[in-house]
């Protein structure tokens, strides 16, 4: 059974068929008038040839009918489509369409007032009309629908999703529209359907998807079905330059012979020059200090333009658990940069509190919020393992020891709250107290540590959580080596040669300490600072000559000597982070302690630092699975997770994890303040709130274009139309092309034709001719 | 020359006729004086034969030297060499009037007739003629003055009736006016009454004239190059025919074709002299041909 290519032309087209029977028939009605001599020839022929002239015009009437159909009807690319293949399914054509749903195709464009189209818009649009177009066309037409944002792999996994990786079924199972045959009706429940969809917050890329297409183009059960691969995108730089996994996808669907088809659904010059451009908010995170209530929290914002023009006086809208506060303003952000803006937030109650930071709605609404939960207590507990308690009855302190000078330090005292509280303890309390109630550790100027000792100190280190090491006239060097730091396996970062004198440097008059770049100090940077200028040290620990950290090691210099030894180091341990002070922390070795203000300022940011790492003020990505671990002896199960912006509540029944746990976890798919809230077998509710946030990459509008995709995926055949100018008719059918016969017949019939209109013509004879 | 000779005597005509002045006056000589053998005897200046007086024989032709030797009555008989009397026929019927080129094909026939005229009469012979359709128009008897030419072409002016031919009667009467027998030449294109110009020749040629028929058709009627939607309408025949031409061509053609061969098959079973002669063909050109025909006859 013959369709067309281009139906709408053969509809245009057949009336011109009519074209010769309509000039035969003026022709005969404009006779030219001959006053004739010879008639009784003429009679004498018209009796003899009347009925051979009929035929001989109808014959070339008929033939010119024949030759302007062959034109219309090769115009119109005709092609067979077997009946019987078809039945077989040998006529089929899949055409699986994925629609790329990440949030940068909610990015508006379009003059004028009012609500302008998105590239989601545009997308949606466009499978619409591909579903028509195919609803239209002759022949069993499948199609199956789905969206990026279906088949993104959990962000947990850590292997890319491929088409090994993605189960068949349940990559078949997440399409919007299952693979189906086109039928009107079809078409008006996807329309429908498509109508409901709106761009996800997800940062989704085609990897999942594109394998989710290989394996419904494989469910079709190795018939030789035309495949069709729609990929309807924006096609942002950051999705497609490092597409080393969707090249190898795409790969098999060339080797396979399936056409791929890339519909640009982004507006026009909507990240081009001149634009207004696209602002987002990069980051919004605490920055230091301690999260108590009733303490100063400092946070920064980081906004980046993505704009081809500087955005001048960015007003960054900030809300405290919903209520507006004071916003920040930026002066400037260079285009194609960043820039950071810090505010301090005091939260009066303990609790979660969510921190907001909205920018003014630009062409790419989703990513012009950020979202922290900052979670307040009313106190943050910190341990100071005193070497001087080693032998002293529990509970005693020295006022001469170093934690008292700590203790000092970071709980200054009613007029300064840091929200801290010290707790020291001599070394063998680490093997007694559970080490997590405990923002930080300190441990100053310990003789020894028992094995237990140095095993829950580095659990509770790996585990995220912070350890200070001060050194002094109890510590032993190849104690430390030998117990503590272990060749580097161990949870003191140095090796430690001696305890040495540093001397007196009179001729040059530097300063003791030398600051070094690390967040921690980074107050003190920069120029000269008097007080730590003030700072002398007397006495340091000093690292065994030639030591050289492994480069994994991590160790990272915070403070140094005038003569190059280092007296503050910290690195990575675990997931936590332990640091070595090699000197005192009271001021046996040193004055820095006693009475200069870098003491506190130094040991309050170490503080911070150390214990960001069990501190939670963070945010996770669209996507993340909102998480609690319940234990069943004190938490119920039945678990309400409260999803943004509405609020509305997906109730959820724990499941066993690990370790006689049990887990409430939920899939995230909009941006905000998640709520998960469960009660207690006493009766109690709680709540955590976690703070979700889409990927701020996402919203960067470059796009890879054709020519970004030609270079990318260099050797896939694929055709890329814009969606503006889409011609879903030019799509690849099914069955056999019957343009190249037909023009063959249309030779023939020209030829015919002619040799026709030849026979009935006068053709004058030569004068030889006509002598003879 | 008067305006309506020229317009008859192609001045090419007459030049290229002039510059073959030798052969054409060796042509109409053999015509008028050697191919023609005159039918007539009487006095002369070649003596032929005697013959025994009867009466009624003019005394100025007995030979009295004959009779004064033998006592017996004869006269002279010399061969005559009278001049030509040459009768131009032209068919001036509504067929006649059809062109596609400059010249009607009567005005091609009148052009011939007046050119064999002037030249019958530039070499002393009498010259007539004669138009007719279905009755005689204009005619003039056959002269060897000077201003017979000028009669011929006022007699080929004359304004014709736009009738059918009727070849029969108008050839019977003409048969039993004309005085002597002579060259009769006969210029038509032979449409409408076929069988009567063959009996009317006939009826000529049983009068002892020298037939001579020219038939004259016109480039159109000989090729049918018509092309296109055409309503052609009869010029004698009162009937049209609106057709393609282009498919009643062929056999147009071979209607034509049987009609020229019955043309010729019946003048040659007549002894006339037939000439098929195309208005296309320049007329001196058909002139000198129809001359040299002539001229290879008396060879």
């Amino acid at each position: 059974m013959p369709t067309f290519d281009f139906l709408p032309l053969l509809w245009w087209g057949l009336p011109l068929v009519a074209a010769p029977i309509v000039i035969h028939l003026i022709n005969l009605l404009r006779h030219r008038r001959v006053p004739w001599a010879a008639m009784e020839f003429l009679l004498a022929s018209q009796k003899k040839y009347r009925t051979r002239v009929l035929l001989k015009q109808l014959l070339l009437l008929a033939l010119r009918v024949a030759a302007i159909l062959g034109i219309v009807l090769a115009m119109a690319q005709p092609r067979w489509t077997n009946a019987l293949g078809q039945l077989l399914g040998g006529g089929r054509s899949a055409h699986v369409v994925l629609l790329d749903d990440s949030y940068s195709m909610g990015e508006r464009s379009g003059a004028g007032g009012g609500e302008a189209a998105t590239a989601f818009d545009r997308g949606l649009a466009v499978v619409g009309r591909i579903c028509g177009e195919l609803a239209t066309t002759r022949g069993r037409q499948e199609i199956a629908v789905g969206r990026f944002s279906r088949f993104t792999p959990p962000r947990g996994s850590i292997a890319p999703a491929t088409a090994d990786t993605v189960p068949p079924t349940g990559a078949a199972g997440r399409l919007d529209v299952a693979r189906q045959t086109v039928t009107p009706e079809g078409v008006q429940r996807i329309r429908d359907s498509l109508a409901a969809m709106k761009p996800s917050a997800s940062d989704a890329g085609p990897l999942g998807a594109l394998a989710a297409a290989a394996d419904v183009f494989g469910d079709g059960g190795g018939s030789k079905a035309t495949q069709v691969l729609w990929v309807v995108s924006d096609f942002r730089t950051a999705q497609w330059d490092s597409a080393d996994d969707t090249l190898a996808i795409l790969r098999q669907f060339a080797a396979g012979g399936t056409e791929v088809r890339f519909i640009d659904c982004a507006g026009e010059g909507a990240a081009g020059e001149g634009s207004a451009g696209n602002l987002t908010v990069e980051r919004l995170a605490m920055v230091g200090g301690v999260p108590a209530a009733g303490v100063v929290v400092p946070l920064e914002v980081s906004v980046r333009n993505d704009g081809a023009r500087p955005a001048r006086d960015v007003t960054v809208d900030l809300r405290e658990d919903g209520v507006v506060r004071p916003g920040a303003r930026i002066p400037e952000i260079p285009a194609g940069e960043s820039a950071l803006q810090r505010f301090d937030v005091r939260f009066q109650k303990s609790g979660s509190h969510v921190i907001e930071a909205r920018l003014p709605a630009d062409i790419l609404p989703a990513d012009d919020a950020r979202s922290l939960v900052v979670d307040v207590v009313d106190r943050v507990d910190v341990l100071l393992i005193d070497g001087a308690l080693a032998d002293a009855a529990p509970g005693a302190a020295s006022r001469a020891g170093d934690a008292f000078y700590l203790a000092a330090a970071l709980a200054p005292g009613a007029g300064a709250p840091t929200g801290l509280q010290p707790r020291m303890e001599p070394p063998r309390a680490l093997a007694t107290l559970d080490l997590k109630a405990f923002d930080a550790v300190w441990v100053l100027d310990v003789e020894r540590l028992d094995a237990p000792e140095v095993t829950a100190l580095e659990a509770y280190a790996r585990d995220g959580g912070g350890v200070v090491f001060f050194v002094g006239p109890r510590t032993k060097p190849d104690v430390v080596n030998r117990t503590l730091h272990r060749d580097g396996a161990g949870i003191f970062p140095v090796p430690i040669a001696g305890m040495v004198d540093l001397l007196p440097d009179a001729a040059e008059q530097r300063p003791d300490v030398v600051v070094e770049e690390h967040p921690v100090v980074a107050v003190l940077a920069g120029q000269r600072n008097p007080l730590l200028d003030a700072v002398r040290v007397d006495r340091y620990a000093a690292v065994e000559r030639g030591w050289e950290p492994a480069p994994e090691a991590g160790l990272r210099r915070l403070l140094s000597l005038r003569n190059g030894a280092a007296l503050m180091v910290e690195r990575s341990y675990g997931a936590g982070i332990v640091a070595a002070v090699l000197t005192t922390a009271s001021p046996a070795w040193n004055n820095w302690s006693r009475g200069n203000p870098s003491w506190v300022v130094v040991m309050l940011e170490l503080e911070s630092h150390l214990a960001s790492g069990r501190r939670r003020a963070e945010s996770l990505d669209v996507g993340d699975p909102v998480s609690v671990m319940l234990d069943p002896a004190v938490d119920g199960i039945e678990v309400d997770f409260l999803v943004p912006p509405d609020g509305t509540v997906v109730h959820q029944a724990a499941r066993p994890a690990a370790a006689g746990r049990m887990e409430a976890r939920l899939d995230t798919t909009n941006p905000g303040a998640y709520a998960v809230r469960w009660r207690r077998t006493d009766g109690l509710e709680r709540e955590r709130l976690f703070a979700v946030n889409v990927d701020p990459d996402e919203g960067q509008l470059a796009r890879s274009g054709r020519e970004g995709l030609e270079k990318v995926l260099a050797g896939v055949p694929f055709t890329y139309e814009n969606a503006a100018s889409i011609d879903p008719g030019a799509r690849t059918q099914n069955g056999v092309s019957l343009v190249t016969p037909l023009l063959a017949i249309l030779l023939g019939i020209l030829l015919l034709e002619q040799l026709v209109a030849w026979l009935s013509s006068y053709h004058p004879a030569t004068r030889r001719g006509a002598a003879a | 020359m008067t305006h309506a000779s020229r317009r008859f005597l192609h001045p090419e005509a007459i030049a290229r006729i002039a510059r073959l002045e030798l052969r054409a006056r060796a042509v109409v000589e053999g015509v008028l004086a050697g191919l023609h053998k005159s039918p007539y005897k009487g006095q002369s200046v070649e003596f032929l034969q005697h013959r025994e007086y009867v009466r009624g024989d003019d005394l100025r032709r007995v030979d009295w030297k004959v009779w004064g030797r033998q006592d017996r009555l004869y006269v002279k008989e010399f061969e005559e060499e009278t001049n030509l009397r040459l009768a131009l026929l032209v068919d001036g019927s509504a067929s006649m009037d059809y062109r596609s080129g400059a010249l009607s094909k009567y005005d091609y026939a009148a052009t011939l007739a007046a050119s064999l005229a002037w030249l019958a009469l530039s070499h002393g012979d009498a010259a007539g003629c004669a138009v007719f359709d279905d009755k005689v128009r204009a005619s003039v008897p056959a002269r060897t003055k000077r201003s017979q030419l000028a009669s011929v072409v006022e007699v080929l002016e004359a304004p014709r009736g736009g009738r059918p031919t009727a070849f029969l009667p108008v050839l019977r009467g003409l048969a039993e006016t004309l005085p002597r027998r002579g060259l009769v030449v006969v210029i038509s294109d032979l449409l409408g009454d076929r069988e009567g110009v063959f009996q009317g020749l006939q009826l000529l040629r049983k009068r002892g004239h020298d037939i001579v028929l020219l038939h004259v058709m016109d480039d159109d009627e000989l090729d049918f190059p018509f092309e296109g939607p055409t309503k052609f309408e009869g010029l004698e025949i009162p009937d049209h025919l609106a057709c393609n031409p282009r498919a009643l061509r062929e056999g147009y053609l071979a209607a034509v074709g049987e009609f020229l061969a019955e043309a010729r098959r019946r003048a040659a079973s007549a002894a006339c002299d037939y000439s098929l002669i195309r208005t296309g063909e320049p007329v001196d050109a058909a002139l000198v041909k129809f001359l040299s025909r002539r001229a290879s006859m008396a060879v």
